[in-house]
């Protein structure tokens, strides 16, 4: 990902990050149309301060500034206890392909702070961090980050990704006719400190129901959170085409009712999604080889291709049928 | 696609045919969800027969997003969790059923313009995942009358379609009152324009659905003796010219639902297996669910050309 901010980095003052979590919601744009670069910059310019990103290649990727929000509240946390912390959450909109939208917030956690709250200006200055309040429980509170049973109050940052997901679907720009219906995903991940001269690794990936995944990884020091927060945007991504697809072949009744039904529940799927498969093309170098290893274990791109092969088949299928006389 | 269930009165057969139109647009394959936006007595539960969230939830349902206690709404894959024997296995190519129940104190409350965003956030959200969304409101001109008429005049929500189901019994009374809950001075038509919306066209997006009418030409009524047979006939040309006469007659109906035993008794879906194996209910109203569920995105039956 082009100039993360460095949030990751130690400081003198700032103790040292020990856990990042994040949350990320993964929709399909509700437009009619792929939105243009332009189109795309003018939707996710949540802040009139700063400058949207825009890139080209390998696809089209335009990224809203970071919103900060801040934070004084309590870390979730896996055994219930209160572990308060002062900082700031990152927030960030994606549209890639002017088709996918992806709202995500995350924040670095420092393995300590001090048992007091700072000047604003203190949090400010390290916009993405957020100190506790004495030493973290880290496995405790990444336990409790990806948690489905969290208490009212406790810092939740699928309820500011969600924010920031609607509030772009209700720009007046869009026109709500988007050319199938598909579902929201949701992924929350956490990634840990990984063991002295140990690379990165993604310790876990899980589907949970009602379109809620969790991802939980191991990064090496000085990485910084925002290639973190890119890696899992990735994920989240291809795991929603995932979804969306198998989803669509199912409803489409494929190999058991008349062809032609499939074929039109199967269009958009040919129309829309198929050429937005692409793999960590924008993760960078260093976690690289944590997609190689799903791509192993559960062979992302290996189920994404029996489908595409499914689609394909059937397709040939109903146009040689409809060439016979 | 937007579906507000609505009546004049309780009792209308409002929540029963929604739910029947709910599960037969499931059965051919779309995404249906239903919310129980019946603030003050929720009942969709017991029609899909998923007992634990009987009379609405604790916390956490339709009330307490839009007063926004919830920062989402609790949904219930219907197909999970209910205890009707035939539903339990999921039927082949059918689509999801989602059932949103309401809070059990859930009660009325006013309209105010966080409930909107957040009723606009909602159907924008519904609308992206879901075929048909269909929404029961409570009966009257109640805040979730109100609700729906002001987030759907929203220009955030142009380009998702609404459409009216306006149910009513086959009485004089229930008539008259339909008439004047669609057309009245403090109608939905009138309370539609003063927020916004376009006269024409949310008519246009308004029909009658007719419950429990008991039909002087078919069984067992056709073979009632002649001098009461010839009453009920009588009787019923006579309300047919008060509907028309109201607003409410043929053309401005959607389909008509037939007394039927088994829903005078019990709150339920009307299943093939209850009309062909167990024979408890009649072809008809199983007939007249799957024309609604049909006609309710058939464009002829909407006048659209
Ligand atoms: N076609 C029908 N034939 C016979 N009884 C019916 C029919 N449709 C509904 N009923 C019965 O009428 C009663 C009222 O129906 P329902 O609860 O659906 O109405 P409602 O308008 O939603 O009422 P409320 O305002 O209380 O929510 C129920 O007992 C129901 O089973
Ligand atoms: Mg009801």
């Amino acid at each position: 990902m082009a100039g993360p901010a460095n949030t990751g980095e130690r400081t003198e003052q700032s103790p040292e990050p020990v856990l990042v979590f994040g949350e990320v919601h993964t929709c399909l744009l509700q437009h009619g149309q792929a939105l243009t670069g332009r189109g795309a910059a003018d939707l996710l310019r949540l802040r009139a301060d700063e400058r949207v990103r825009l890139s080209e290649r390998p696809n089209l990727y335009v990224r809203s500034p970071d919103v900060p929000t801040g934070v004084d509240c309590h870390l979730p946390s896996a055994s219930g206890a209160k572990v308060r912390a002062v900082g700031t959450v990152t927030a960030r909109a994606t549209l890639t392909e002017g088709r996918l939208l992806q709202a995500g917030a995350h924040c670095t956690v420092t393995a300590d702070g001090p048992g007091r709250r700072r000047r604003w200006g203190h949090y400010l200055a390290r916009p993405g961090v957020v100190e506790p309040f004495g030493t973290l429980p880290e496995r405790d509170v990444a336990d409790g980050c990806l948690g489905a049973g969290r208490r009212p109050g406790d810092l939740d940052l699928g309820a500011i990704a969600d924010r920031t997901l609607t509030r772009v679907l209700r720009d007046r720009a869009l026109d709500n006719q988007p050319p199938f219906k598909s579902q929201v995903t949701r992924l929350r991940w956490v990634a840990l400190r990984a063991a002295d001269g140990e690379g990165p690794s993604l310790e876990r990936f899980t589907l949970a129901g009602d379109g809620l995944r969790m991802a939980e990884l191991r990064l090496p020091a000085g990485i910084p959170a925002a290639a973190a927060a890119g890696l899992c945007h990735d994920l989240a991504l291809h795991d929603w085409l995932l979804t969306t697809l198998v989803r669509m072949v199912e409803r489409s009744r494929l190999g058991s009712t008349d062809g032609r039904d499939a074929l039109t529940a199967l269009r958009p799927a040919v129309d829309h999604l198929m050429h937005l498969w692409m793999p960590a093309a924008r993760v960078d170098q260093p976690l690289r080889p944590l997609w190689e290893a799903l791509e192993r274990e559960p062979g992302f791109t290996r189920q994404w291709q029996i489908l595409v092969q499914r689609i394909r088949d059937q397709l040939a299928l109903q146009t040689a049928a409809h060439l016979q006389p | 696609m937007l579906v507000f269930a609505a009546s004049d009165k309780g009792g209308t057969g409002r929540s029963v045919t929604s739910a029947n139109i709910a599960f037969h647009r499931a059965l051919a394959g779309d995404d249906v969800c239903y919310l129980d936006f019946d603030f003050g007595s929720p009942t969709a539960a017991a029609v899909f027969d998923v007992p634990s969230v009987m009379g609405g939830i604790v916390q956490g349902g339709l009330h307490s997003y839009l007063q926004g206690q919830a920062h989402e709404p609790v949904r219930l894959d219907v197909w999970a969790r209910t205890e009707h024997p035939v539903l339990r296995h999921r039927p082949a190519g059918s689509g999801n059923l989602v059932l949103f129940p309401g809070d059990r104190s859930g009660g009325e409350f006013a309209v105010g313009n966080d409930s909107v965003i957040r009723g606009i956030d909602l159907f924008l959200r519904l609308h992206s995942e879901f075929d048909v969304v269909l929404v029961d409101l409570s009966a009257g001109r109640s805040y979730a009358v109100d609700l729906a008429l002001e987030v759907t005049a929203r220009p955030e929500l142009h380009g998702v379609g609404a459409r009216w189901l306006i149910h009513h019994r086959w009485t004089r009374q229930h008539v008259i009152a339909a008439s004047g809950f669609a057309f009245g001075p403090r109608g939905i038509l009138s309370g539609g324009v003063a927020r916004g919306h376009d006269v024409e066209e949310l008519r246009g997006s308004m029909r009658f659905v007719r419950a429990a009418v008991l039909d002087p030409e078919t069984p067992p009524w056709s073979l009632a003796p002649p001098a009461q047979s010839a009453w009920m006939r009588t009787c019923d040309q006579g309300l047919h010219r008060l509907a028309a006469d109201r607003g409410v007659g043929y053309s401005a109906m959607l389909g008509s639902v037939p007394l039927e035993p088994v829903l005078q008794w019990r709150e339920q879906l009307i299943t093939d297996e209850d009309v062909f194996s167990s024979r408890v209910a009649g072809p008809e109203t199983l007939k007249a669910f799957q024309d609604l569920a049909g006609k309710l995105t058939d464009d002829d039956a909407w006048g659209i050309p």
